[in-house]
């Protein structure tokens, strides 16, 4: 998707950020959306690119914010403190909901409230009105227009860490909280094999069940791959979605079509930072959870509830 | 797997870099935000918790002091009933016995009086008698003296004789 965009405008609001020379005023300036973030400066070998930095203003935002909450806290809330305690509150009620049990949201819950946190300011702060700050560099087709802001998460750099982190912490979660053995078994199941030499005599049925179960052993094992990927391109798709839909009802009608269209991106970085962080709950809350146990449970007739 | 790499400029530093941020904003957020928060909220629910129980335990103890405060009251009015009963009968009992006694004391005291008096009487009467008889005789002396006639004397001497 190219977008072009007057030259002439461009100068005024870029010129004194890049010091670009104002005899280029009459080459044509173009903006491409591109699936991945551009660079937009370097550190020896280290590319800064938009989406990096943008995440980096998220932290910052991030810090401001929670600085904010510490120095104003007080017995009986006011404000801000007011204002994160009624979201906090709510949030764990909802995550209880998830997990069933107050323990296991008390453990998952700070990284499950970072995770909204982080995704919900970069999904907005991609769509905050500032596409008119950047640089102008020469690219192969002329001069492209590089914006300094795009969201972290419009970025498979962006979103790959972070699904990546609630995989890898869900399982780190199932080993405090199950043991290693046990979540090592789910996807290596060792049980099943050692099961074909102990259970043959007293049941033969084992020999056909036990490939069965080192199967599907090694189907959760892709399947975690499989979070990570869902997870990460589900959030980079709608979010990159909803950047190259406003940039095309810009291109269309400027100023009046987008506004609806960035009424809804509005809604659907709630959504989106909400679906990832409920996922990662549910990743934690599934990985602390026996299997055997559920079993064992389920045919004595229990339930499998924790009393809040 | 390359073309994926390359379609997506997927950079292992860029990652390694979200996953710090990533770090740095949970760090940030439990320590600055979730912990104290939390920690506070769990306080305040503590002492509102303790509050409730606390109005609880004095509204328990509010209705056993008035159950008895009210018992008390109801054991004094009884008890003060009785005592005012009691001492109204004690009363009575000593009024009469002390108008019993006293109308014994009127009686005695009438009765003696009039002991005395008619013993007065009698003394009075048995004085004047000897005054009288006494009186007549200095009289009769004197008469006697003052007559020299014999039988005048005589005379008066046998009146005076059936006199006394």
């Amino acid at each position: 998707m190219t977008q072009e965009i007057n030259n002439t405008e461009l100068n005024t609001n870029l010129n004194s950020e890049t010091g670009a020379p104002t005899e280029t005023a009459n080459t044509e300036i173009t903006h491409e959306s591109t699936l991945y973030a551009e660079p937009i400066a370097h550190i020896g070998n280290f590319t800064i690119t938009n989406s990096l930095f943008t995440s980096w203003i998220v932290v910052v935002i991030i810090f401001i914010i929670a600085l904010a909450v510490r120095l104003s806290l007080k017995k009986i809330p006011k404000g801000i403190q007011n204002l994160f305690e009624l979201v906090i509150d709510g949030a764990l009620d909802l995550c209880d909901q998830v997990t069933n049990s107050r323990k296991i949201t008390n453990k998952a819950f700070p990284i499950v409230f970072s995770v909204f946190f982080v995704v919900l300011l970069n999904n907005w702060l991609g769509i905050l009105p500032l596409g008119g700050f950047g640089l102008i560099e020469a690219g192969e087709h002329g001069r492209a227009f590089i914006p300094f802001i795009r969201s972290g998460t419009a970025d498979i750099n962006g979103t790959l860490p972070l699904a990546i982190l609630s995989v890898l912490g869900a399982n780190i979660f199932g080993v405090i909280s199950i043991g290693l053995w046990k979540t090592f078994n789910k996807y290596v199941n060792l049980k099943a094999i050692g099961g074909i030499f102990t259970k043959i005599r007293k049941e033969p049925m084992v020999l056909l069940t036990a490939p069965i179960m080192v199967f599907v052993s090694a189907l959760e094992l892709i399947g975690e791959f499989a979070k990570i990927a869902s997870l990460s391109f589900r959030l980079f798709g709608n979010v990159f979605a909803g950047e190259v839909l406003l940039a095309s009802m810009g291109a269309i009608i400027a100023y009046v079509l987008p506004t609806p269209f960035l009424l809804l991106e509005v809604f659907v970085g709630v959504i989106q930072a909400f679906i990832f962080a409920i996922l990662t709950l549910v990743y934690y809350t599934i990985a602390s959870q026996d299997h055997d146990d559920e079993h064992h449970e389920e045919s004595e007739g229990g339930e499998h509830k924790d009393v809040h | 797997m390359d073309s994926f790499i390359t379609t997506f400029h997927i950079d292992w530093k860029i990652i390694i870099a979200q996953a710090i941020n990533f770090v740095i904003v949970l760090i940030i957020l439990y320590f600055l935000v979730l912990k104290p928060l939390r920690k506070l909220m769990a306080e305040r629910a503590d002492s509102i918790k303790g509050g409730v129980e606390d109005a609880k335990r004095n509204a328990e103890l509010l209705k056993t002091t008035k159950d008895e405060y009210a018992k008390v009251i109801a054991d004094a009015r009884a008890e003060a009933h009785t005592i005012f009963q009691e001492g109204k009968k004690e009363a009575e009992e000593k009024k009469a016995l002390m108008l019993e006694e006293a109308k014994k004391d009127v009686e005695a005291m009438v009765a003696s009086g009039k002991k005395n008096l008619e013993a007065e009487k009698a003394k009075m009467m048995e004085d004047a008698k000897r005054e009288i008889v006494s009186l007549v005789v200095s009289a009769t002396e004197k008469l006697i003296t003052d007559i020299t006639d014999d039988s005048i004397d005589t005379k008066v001497t046998k009146r005076i004789s059936k006199i006394s």
